[in-house]
């Protein structure tokens, strides 16, 4: 039963729990793409790469477990993703990792819309903000503008 | 080899949005393909009213964006497309309660030139912080689209450091 602090009444959760599979999945994509981002920046400059990387494994071992609490079986990482383009350079890194972060606040956003339960939304708030942020210094490492977006995910 | 996933494939467009009305209706466009419509898609008249709060909040940033740009003509230039960016919040939220009418809630100004980043920053933070917490106390589509300004009013929060 869902403890919907917005809404009238109870309502399961398997829309909610299909919107966070994805969202972990997306998890899974950027814990594995952090690490082509990484190995494609300068040492000194692996640091914010280190750092966005933890983030989503964090993310996404909460993710796992909520969902397992559930006894939903969460879906994990697969065993290779192919890149969108070749990742030669850092500027190429920085694009990827806008790749990741876009990829996750998409997911993210997609759960604010079927979460049932308050306390999904506000663990959906913060993996969005966080992803947003990141992807702000990423774009603007890219050379991309704008480097902010109005509505990130819709 | 999966493809990285794609912001673009998520099954969630700007129409299912633009659908979400503060009007207090049931709405019958389901918000994604995969659940029929359903109880995050009711408004409650707490939830209607605070919709129509937001939009306030939205407007309350617009015009400090034009305050900041008054007080500091070279911030205004730097600041441009932020500006625009809270503009284009402001009508979707306007979108999605469409009872909205224009308020005359004004955010004051800077206290000096010198001023007017850090004051346009607090401004900025504050929306964020308030629809943010509104997004919790929503559901469905508006939920998504107060937690989406949020998260890029926050964006802008760090720019702006």
């Amino acid at each position: 039963m869902a403890d919907d602090g917005a809404g009238e009444g109870a309502q399961d959760l398997t829309a909610e729990n299909a919107a966070l599979e994805q969202a972990l999945a997306a998890e899974h994509a950027a814990v594995w793409g952090y690490g082509v981002v990484g190995a494609a920046l300068a040492p000194g400059a692996r640091g914010t790469a280190t750092t966005a990387e933890a983030a989503h494994r964090d993310v996404r071992d909460t993710v796992a477990t909520l969902l397992s609490q559930r006894s939903v079986e969460p879906p994990g990482a697969k065993g290779g993703y192919a890149l969108p383009f070749p990742v030669l350079s850092p500027t190429d890194a920085a694009a990827l990792a806008v790749v990741l972060e876009d990829g996750a606040v998409a997911a993210w956003v997609r759960v604010l819309d079927q979460a049932a339960e308050r306390s999904t939304r506000e663990l959906a708030l913060e993996a969005l903000t966080g992803a947003e942020v990141r992807a702000v210094g990423w774009r603007a490492a890219a050379g991309q503008t704008p480097v902010t977006r109005a509505l990130p995910g819709l | 080899m999966s493809p990285l996933p794609s912001p673009g494939s998520r099954g969630f467009s700007r129409r299912t949005l633009l659908a979400a009305s503060a009007a207090g209706l049931a709405l019958a466009a389901a918000a994604c393909t995969s659940s029929p419509p359903d109880e995050r898609e009711r408004v409650t008249g707490e939830q209607a009213d605070q919709l129509l709060g937001q939009v306030g909040v939205q407007e309350t940033l617009v015009a400090a964006y034009t305050a900041a740009g008054a007080a500091d003509p070279a911030l205004a230039g730097e600041v441009a497309e932020l500006a625009a960016q809270a503009t284009e919040q402001l009508e979707r939220l306007r979108q999605a309660a469409p009872g909205a009418t224009p308020s005359s809630s004004s955010p004051g100004t800077p206290a000096s030139p010198a001023e007017a980043r850090s004051w346009l920053r607090e401004q900025v933070s504050t929306a964020a912080t308030s629809h943010a917490a509104a997004a919790l106390n929503q559901s469905g589509a508006r939920a998504a689209l107060l937690g989406s300004i949020s998260a890029g009013l926050r964006g802008q929060d760090g720019l702006l450091a």
